[in-house]
């Protein structure tokens, strides 16, 4: 095979990954975590909102990629439970956004977008913990998953956390990770 | 008056006329039109030009108006009852070509998935596109085990077919010499990634009589000057096949047959055309054309034609058939055997097993293969190494490695939130392995499907009812059919290695097969060897309806050849005036 336009393609992929892993430690930014909803939910009353922002933003933070809230995942998140969800799922994912705010309120008498960056991640941490020992739907889960989906099928997700290729134009069943640098976005 | 009729009846008759444009109507139309009959096909859905209707097909990830283009359960609850049960196909960027459930209902006596796409090229647009050959320890089966009836024809008859089908269409294997398995005309294979090449070493060692290679698939990876010609490219791998390919890369009756048909000058298409019944002339002892209902305008019509195939899949072939009621036929065209509509069979699946691939972290792929490794059929061959005493025939089993992706939750991968968690998912996860076996069930009589005049569908006809169930000679290769792919995942030393024994309903397997089977007797059979109703020899089936046993394997390469087979046959034998 050996088909040029996918060596050259896959140089670019090995460039781009040295040039990413030098950013891999960048702290979160401050700004992102202020959190304040700048859209009107349609799900959400304005506490689940700024929680889910607050929420979204620590579960997938700025790296050396933009993180959740530049993805619009909030957006994604409350327009799926309005557009989507089972009535009983969304309820489920409301009460476990409610249950976020409400455990940073037992630990630190904050609401959970008043914590500083590293108390929201541990804190989530703590209850991810807790919810994979759930037994049936877990609300928690739920809202996890749909924050990484949202957030890995956006267009920044899909093109700059992962690698995406709408025309691979070959298939090459055995390339060094190395060569690819991240994650196919689509399979 | 009368030159007024004449003329209408005239415009409205052709020298063939084909039921169904999916995978058999295509191959029907294709190879009439270029024996020189002005044909006429047509189609109960609505028209699909090939790429400029493939909608979706450009549309990437972050286009999805819902979470992973999946449907909203309330949508998938009231519009997609059985269509939503493949679990997999049905995605806001497929759903125009599947059937509404609420608009095209049927009964089910027990559990029937009838997963339907009801436009111009029916299921060759969301095929999976596996293609592989029938071999004469299919077609002897059922003689030497006394289980149904026997086929009419053997390997040596459908060979050269299978030759001509794939030489058009395009299939991408790899010649292995099995016999139960036969190669055929291969354009380049697919490559295997690393853990299945490590498995196929491993698993070839200890297990002689296994082979793995990759999956026999209708995709250019090498197209000829004549699939050029027709405006077909090589396979891209985006594995976004389901939406239609722009490319033209995997054989579509959209991309391939009909085109050719096209360039004949002797093609037409009506679309939006539901035939109804055949019209059965009892003075000439033949049909002479078929009654349509124009689903836009709601208007009756006739169209005729001395020579009449029947593609319209085997359930709906058989609707039409049974639906076809005369004096001469009380119970249904063709019907005097009592065989039509019975003997449902499909492919048994929903079992098999998986696991963890150690090793190749540091290995990937590029590129969306759309398509898996085969492993042939290796029970009952006929030797008594392989024989079985629990049950009768074999399975092969579709699957392949891959690395999870970001999507990990389901497999409970996910990592904890935070700033390591992202990192990680952005990375290649674990490489998984999957086999899932494909079974062969037995032709069963009782296994069956009636009219129903009690439930009707949105233009007030009558539907059908299923009857069919798997016994206890599929439940016994099920057992076998999950040990099997757990041994050999632990032959190539995989990890945590899970057994899945799923939900089946019949009609899953997407193959619906045997509603008018082939035969040697017209007592015990409603077509002869070349796929001819026996009780009315101008009307051809050609589709799923007409397989006598099932065999293991993805069963449209063998409409494709034996459509092509008795074209052929019916043009000649309507020039010798023997219809």
């Amino acid at each position: 095979m050996g088909a040029h336009p996918m060596l050259s393609r896959r140089g670019a992929f090995r460039l781009t990954a040295g040039a990413l892993l030098a950013g891999w430690t960048l702290p979160t930014i401050a700004g992102a975590a202020e959190a304040v909803a700048t859209w009107t939910p349609r799900a959400l009353n304005a506490d689940q909102a700024r929680t889910l922002s607050a929420a979204a933003d620590a579960m997938l933070p700025v790296t050396d990629t933009p993180g959740a809230l530049a993805a619009g995942v909030p957006q994604f998140v409350d327009r799926t439970l309005a557009d989507w969800s089972r009535p009983d799922d969304a309820a489920r994912i409301k009460a476990a956004l409610d249950a976020i705010d409400a455990a940073a309120q037992a630990a630190s008498g904050k609401a959970f977008a008043a914590l500083e960056p590293a108390e929201r991640t541990a804190l989530l941490a703590r209850l991810d913990a807790e919810a994979r020992r759930a037994k049936g739907p877990d609300g928690f889960r739920q809202l996890k998953d749909l924050v990484s989906t949202g957030y890995f099928t956006s267009q920044i997700g899909a093109t700059q956390a992962l690698r995406y290729d709408p025309v691979p134009g070959a298939y090459h069943g055995c390339v060094p990770v190395k060569e690819i640098g991240r994650a196919w976005a689509t399979s | 008056m009368a030159n007024l009729n004449n003329r209408a009846r005239d415009e409205h008759t052709y020298d063939a006329i084909v039921v169904g444009s999916g995978i058999s109507g295509g191959w029907a139309a294709k190879e009439l039109t270029e024996r020189g009959l002005k044909t006429l096909v047509l189609d109960r859905g609505r028209m699909v030009r090939h790429v400029e209707d493939y909608t979706t097909a450009g549309m990437d990830p972050w286009d999805a108006k819902y979470p992973r283009a999946q449907l909203p359960p309330a949508e998938l609850d009231a519009r997609y009852k059985v269509q939503q049960r493949t679990g997999y196909a049905l995605t806001e960027f497929s759903q125009h070509f599947f059937v509404r459930d609420d608009q095209e209902p049927y009964t089910e006596t027990k559990r029937f998935d009838w997963i339907r796409g009801y436009h111009v090229g029916g299921r060759s647009l969301m095929w999976a596109r596996q293609s592989y050959r029938h071999s004469d320890l299919d077609f002897e089966a059922n003689a030497k085990q006394g289980v149904g009836v026997d086929w009419p024809i053997r390997y040596a008859d459908i060979a050269p077919w299978y030759d001509h089908v794939e030489r058009f269409a395009g299939i991408s294997g790899q010649a292995e010499g099995l016999p139960q398995l036969p190669d055929g005309v291969f354009q380049p294979p697919m490559e295997m990634n690393c853990a299945e090449k490590a498995f196929k070493k491993s698993v070839e060692a200890v297990f002689p009589e296994r082979r793995i290679t990759i999956g026999r698939a209708a995709h250019l990876t090498k197209p000829t000057e004549e699939q050029i010609a027709l405006g077909r490219g090589p396979c891209q791998y985006r594995n976004l096949c389901i939406r239609g390919c722009p490319f033209g890369a995997y054989f579509s009756s959209n991309s391939a047959t009909l085109v050719a048909a096209e360039r004949t000058g002797n093609f037409t298409i009506r679309p939006n055309s539901i035939v109804t019944s055949l019209i059965y002339d009892e003075k000439a002892g033949k049909a002479s054309g078929v009654h349509v209902l124009d689903s836009e305008t709601g208007e009756d019509m006739e169209f005729y034609a001395p020579i009449i195939f029947l593609c319209a899949s085997a359930l709906n072939t058989a609707w039409i058939m049974l639906n076809s009621a005369s004096k001469r036929f009380p119970n249904g065209l063709g019907n005097g055997s009592d065989q039509l509509g019975r003997n449902v069979m499909d492919h048994h699946l929903g079992v098999g097993a998986g696991a963890l691939v150690p090793g190749f972290e540091d290995m990937y792929y590029s590129g969306r293969r759309p398509n898996g490794i085969y492993v042939p059929r290796f029970r009952n061959l006929g030797d008594a190494g392989t024989a079985r005493k629990d049950y009768m025939r074999g399975f092969g089993y579709q699957g392949g490695a891959g690395r999870v992706g970001w999507d990990r939750a389901g497999y409970g991968m996910d990592p904890p939130p935070g700033a390591a968690g992202k990192t990680a998912m952005s990375q290649p996860g674990p490489w998984l392995f999957r086999l899932g076996g494909f079974g062969e069930i037995l032709p069963y009589a009782d296994n069956r499907v009636t009219l129903n005049h009690e439930v009707k569908d949105q233009h007030g006809l009558p539907t059908l009812t299923f009857d069919v169930s798997i016994r206890e000679n599929e439940n016994a290769m099920r057992k076998d059919m999950i040990s099997a792919a757990a041994e050999m995942l632990e032959a190539a030393g995989f990890k945590n290695i899970t057994e899945y024994n799923g939900d089946y309903g019949p009609g899953l397997g997407i193959h619906e097969m045997g509603t008018a089977r082939m035969g040697r007797d017209p007592k015990t059979s409603v077509l002869n060897a070349h796929n001819q109703v026996w009780e009315c020899k101008n009307v051809f089936v050609t589709d799923g309806a007409a397989m006598t046993s099932a065999s293991c394997v993805n069963p449209s390469l063998t409409y494709m050849a034996l459509t092509a087979r008795a074209a052929a046959f019916a043009v000649e034998a309507g020039k010798k005036g023997d219809l």
